[in-house]
C-alpha cells in the first residue's frame, strides 16, 4: 500500500519539467568536491532497482526518501523484487534496452553474462573525479568489481566463507576451540568428539562452495582464466576432497545428506536444533541461525593448511550503472551516498554484508547487534589473511556448480568412489564449459 | 436492395459485437497462448541465454538431448514411470471412491466435497511442503510406522523410494477424476441392474459387464486428462524433492525448468518443451485410436 502510494507520487513528481531551483547535487555527510554539477537544477528521475525480502525493502526505500531530501532535484523510482524475479524483470529490461540507471548486480555468472554483453558502464572515471568516494574503501573490495580492466560493479557489502559452530557443544564435547590456521584434520577431530555428544559433529560441507576454498588451498581453482576450462590439472585434489567428505559420513562427522536435505531452511537447521557442532556456510549466516537458535553461535575461518590462499572476500552483491543510462553521473552519486553515508548505513543495518567504508562499519559498531557486530569482527579478523577472489566464473558456472554437487552426492550415497567422481566432475563441467 | 443492405449492416454489426465480446479472451489467447508457442518453437532452434538476443544453431539443441545428455535421459526416464504408475494408481483409487459414493445416501455432498479437497489445494505449494514433513525422516509416517514397531526409513533420502512418495501425492488428488466418474455413474439406467440381478448375476459381474462398459467414455476422458497431468507434473519435484536424491524424482518439467532458468540455456530447454509436445501427442493420439476396441458409446451407432 504505501509502497504503491510512493510509486505513484514519485511518478507524478518525476513528470514535471519544472527546475526544482537551487539545491545543490552535493549531499549529506559524504559530499565530494570536484563532481561537477552541471544539469543538477534540472529535475530528474532515477532508476534504482534492486532484490531482496521486506526488511531491506523498507530500509532501503527509506534511504532514498532521505536521498531525496538531501537532493531535491532528484526523484527516484524504486523497482524491487524477490532475487528471482528480479532477475527475470532485468532480462526483459535488457531486451528492450531499458534497464534502470542503478541495478543490483551479484558476482559470478551474472556479473560476468551482463559484462560480456556490454551491458555495464566502466565506473572508472568516477572514481578517478571522485563522484564516488573511495578513500575508506579497500582496494581489494574495489577491484571485487573490476571485470578485465573495468571496473562494472561497485560492492555493497563483503561476505566470506565460514565455520558457524557452537561453542557450548565444543565445551561438552571437549573439543579444542576454533581458531585462525586450523586444519581440516582440527575439524574432523571436533566433529567426531562432538558426535559423541550430540547426533553428528557437522552439516554437510556445502561443496560446491567449499570444494572451491579447498582447490585454492591446493594451488587450483575452480575455474580457468577465460572460464573455458577447469582451473586445476591434477584429479587428485577433488579426489581426495570426495574422500574426506565421505570418510566423514562414514565416521559419522557430518550428518547424512538426506537427514540435512530435511533441515535446510535456517529455522529448522540442525546447528539451531543442536544437533550438528558445525556449519560451512557465509559469515552473514551468523546473524540469522543465532536469532533462531535462541543462543550465540560464533564464527571461525574455513581451516588449512594454507587457509591464507583458500579464504576470500567476496562481495555479497553490488551496485551497477548500465551502460544505457543517460545519468550516469546521478547515478554514480547515488552509489556514492549509499555506501558513504553513516547515517543511511545506519538504516540498511547491514543487511547486504560488512559495510565496505571502514568509516562506516566503525561507527555502526555500536548501533548494530551482537550477531551481526561478530560478523564485522569475522572479516576485520581475516581480512589480512585472505587472497582475491576468483572473479573468473562462467556464464555456465551455475551449471558446473550443479555438476559438482551431484557428482558429490553420488559418492556420499557410494554409487561411485572418489577417484570417479574426480573423474566424472571433469569431464561433465568440460563438457559444459566447451560448449 | 435497400432492405438487403440493411440485413447485412444488421448482420455485421451483429459480429462487431459478438468478437467485442470475445475479444477479452482473442486478446489473451493470442498474446498469452499463440505468441509464446510459437516464439517457444523459434527458440528451440536457437541458442538463448534469456539476456542477449537468440542465435540460430539449427537442430542442435535436439540432437543434444539425445545424443549427449544423461540428464534428459534420466529425466525421460522417471516421467514415464511416474505417469505410467500415478496415472494408473490415481484412476483406480478415483474409480472405487467414487463407487463407494454413489451408494452413500445420506451427506454425499458433505462427502463429496471432503473428497474433492485435496484436488483443489492439491498443486499448491503448500500441500507438498506437508507431504515433505509427512514422509520427513522424523514425519507422521515414521511416526506411526515406530510407534507400531515397525521398521522406519528415509522415503525422500532414499532413491528407491523417494519417487513413490510423489506418485502418492498424485493419487491422493483423485478428486476431479472422482466427481467425473461419479457423474458416469449417475448416468447408467438402474434397471440395467436391476434386469441383471433378476438374471442372478452377482455383484461382481455387475460391475465388469455393465458398470465398466458404460463407464469407458467417461475412463477414456479422464485417462487422456489425467496422462497430460502427469507428464506435466512440476510442483511436487520441485518443492518435496528438488529432483533428488541422485537425480530419481527429477521430472522433466523440473529439468526443464532447470535449464531455462537455472543454467540460462532457454533454447534447450525450449526444444525439451517440443518434444514434451510430441511425447503427449503421441500417446494422446494412441489412447484416441485405441478406444474404438475398448468404448462403449451408448448412442454412438454401429459400434
Amino acid at each position: 500500500m504505501l509502497i504503491a502510494a510512493l510509486a505513484i507520487t514519485l511518478a507524478a513528481c518525476g513528470g514535471g519539467g519544472s527546475s526544482s531551483g537551487g539545491g545543490s547535487a552535493d549531499g549529506g555527510s559524504s559530499d565530494q568536491g570536484g563532481s561537477s554539477d552541471s544539469g543538477s537544477d534540472e529535475q530528474i528521475v532515477l532508476r534504482v532497482a534492486w532484490w531482496g525480502g521486506q526488511d531491506r525493502h523498507d530500509a532501503t526505500l527509506k534511504v532514498i526518501e532521505m536521498y531525496e531530501e538531501q537532493n531535491p532535484h532528484v526523484k527516484i523510482e524504486p523497482e524491487f523484487s524477490s532475487y528471482d524475479g528480479y532477475w527475470e524483470r532485468m532480462a526483459a529490461q535488457a531486451a528492450g534496452n531499458n534497464l534502470p540507471d542503478v541495478m543490483n548486480q551479484n558476482f559470478g555468472e551474472y556479473l560476468t553474462q551482463y559484462t560480456e554483453r556490454g551491458l555495464l558502464a566502466d565506473l572508472t572515471p568516477f572514481i578517478e573525479d571522485g563522484t564516488i568516494d573511495t578513500t575508506y574503501i579497500d582496494d581489494s573490495i574495489i577491484d571485487s568489481g573490476k571485470m578485465g580492466d573495468k571496473l562494472v560493479a561497485i560492492s555493497l557489502g563483503t561476505n566470506a566463507r565460514a565455520v558457524l559452530y557452537d561453542p557450548e557443544l565444543f565445551e561438552r564435547a571437549g573439543a579444542k576451540m576454533p581458531e585462525l590456521g586450523w586444519t581440516w584434520d582440527d575439524v574432523a577431530e571436533a566433529g567426531k568428539l562432538i558426535s559423541q555428544v550430540t547426533s553428528w559433529g557437522i552439516n554437510p560441507l556445502e561443496s560446491r562452495r567449499t570444494a572451491e576454498v579447498w582447490l585454492r588451498e591446493h594451488g587450483g581453482r575452480l575455474f580457468n582464466d577465460d572460464g573455458t576450462g577447469l582451473g586445476y590439472d591434477d584429479d587428485k585434489i577433488m579426489e581426495d576432497y570426495f574422500a574426506m567428505h565421505l570418510d566423514w559420513l562414514e565416521q559419522g562427522i557430518i550428518a547424512p545428506l538426506d537427514v540435512a536435505k530435511q533441515h535446510n531452511s535456517t529455522e529448522n537447521s540442525l546447528i539451531v536444533h543442536g544437533e550438528v557442532g558445525m556449519m560451512f556456510t557465509w559469515s552473514n549466516g551468523v546473524i540469522g541461525h543465532s536469532l533462531a537458535a535462541q543462543r550465540p553461535l560464533e564464527l571461525a575461518p574455513y581451516p588449512g593448511p594454507n587457509h591464507e590462499k583458500g579464504l576470500y572476500l567476496k562481495p555479497s552483491m553490488y551496485f551497477s550503472i548500465p551502460e544505457s543510462s543517460d545519468k550516469k553521473e546521478e547515478a554514480a552519486k547515488f552509489i556514492n551516498f549509499f555506501i558513504n553515508d553513516i547515517e543511511a548505513n545506519k538504516i540498511l543495518n547491514a543487511d547486504r554484508g560488512v559495510p565496505v567504508n571502514s568509516q562506516v562499519l566503525e561507527a555502526m559498531k555500536e548501533t548494530v547487534d551482537e550477531a551481526t557486530r561478530k560478523t564485522f569482527e569475522y572479516i576485520e579478523l581475516i581480512t589480512p589473511h585472505t587472497s582475491p577472489i576468483d572473479k573468473n566464473h562462467p556464464a555456465t558456472a551455475a551449471e558446473v556448480l550443479s555438476i559438482l554437487e551431484e557428482v558429490d552426492e553420488k559418492v556420499l550415497y557410494k554409487q561411485i568412489t572418489p577417484a570417479e567422481a574426480a573423474k566424472e566432475f571433469r569431464q561433465r563441467a568440460e563438457e559444459v564449459l566447451n560448449r | 436492395m435497400g432492405n438487403t443492405k440493411l440485413r447485412i449492416s444488421k448482420r455485421a454489426i451483429q459480429n462487431i459485437s459478438g468478437y467485442l465480446f470475445i475479444l477479452p479472451f482473442l486478446i489473451g489467447f493470442f498474446w498469452l497462448t499463440v505468441f509464446p508457442i510459437g516464439m517457444s518453437f523459434y527458440l528451440s532452434f536457437t541458442r538463448y541465454d534469456l539476456l542477449g538476443s537468440p542465435e540460430w544453431v539449427g537442430f542442435s539443441n535436439y540432437i543434444r538431448m539425445f545424443t549427449n545428455d544423461e540428464k534428459f535421459i534420466q529425466a525421460l526416464k522417471v516421467t514415464f514411470f511416474y505417469a505410467f504408475t500415478a496415472v494408473p494408481f490415481r484412476l483406480v483409487f478415483a474409480l472405487l471412491v467414487a463407487l463407494l459414493l454413489a451408494r452413500v445416501v445420506r451427506g454425499s455432498g458433505f462427502y463429496r466435497t471432503a473428497l474433492y479437497l485435496p484436488s483443489i489445494i492439491g498443486g499448491s505449494v503448500a500441500v507438498a511442503v506437508m507431504w515433505r514433513q509427512l514422509f520427513g525422516n522424523n514425519g507422521a509416517i515414521n511416526g506411526i510406522l515406530s510407534s507400531l514397531g515397525l521398521p522406519t526409513r528415509s522415503w525422500l533420502g532414499d532413491p528407491d523410494t523417494a519417487i513413490w512418495t510423489l506418485i502418492l501425492l498424485f493419487g491422493w488428488q483423485f478428486g476431479s477424476s472422482m466427481l467425473i466418474f461419479l457423474a458416469g455413474l449417475k448416468n447408467i439406467p438402474q434397471e440395467f441392474y436391476e434386469a441383471a440381478s433378476v438374471d442372478g448375476a452377482n455383484a461382481w459381474y455387475r460391475f465388469t459387464r455393465i458398470t465398466i462398459p458404460l463407464l469407458t467414455p467417461v475412463i477414456l476422458f479422464n485417462l487422456v486428462m489425467q496422462l497430460i497431468n502427469g507428464f506435466l507434473a512440476f510442483t511436487p519435484s520441485f518443492i518435496i524433492t528438488e529432483g533428488g536424491p541422485l537425480n530419481s524424482t527429477l521430472l522433466y518439467a523440473l529439468y526443464l525448468y532447470q535449464r531455462g532458468f537455472v543454467f540460462f540455456d532457454m533454447g534447450y530447454a525450449s526444444a525439451m518443451a517440443w518434444i514434451l509436445l510430441l511425447i503427449i501427442a503421441f500417446f494422446t493420439a494412441f489412447i484416441f485410436g485405441s478406444s474404438k476396441y475398448w468404448v462403449h458409446y451408448e448412442s454412438g451407432g454401429g459400434r
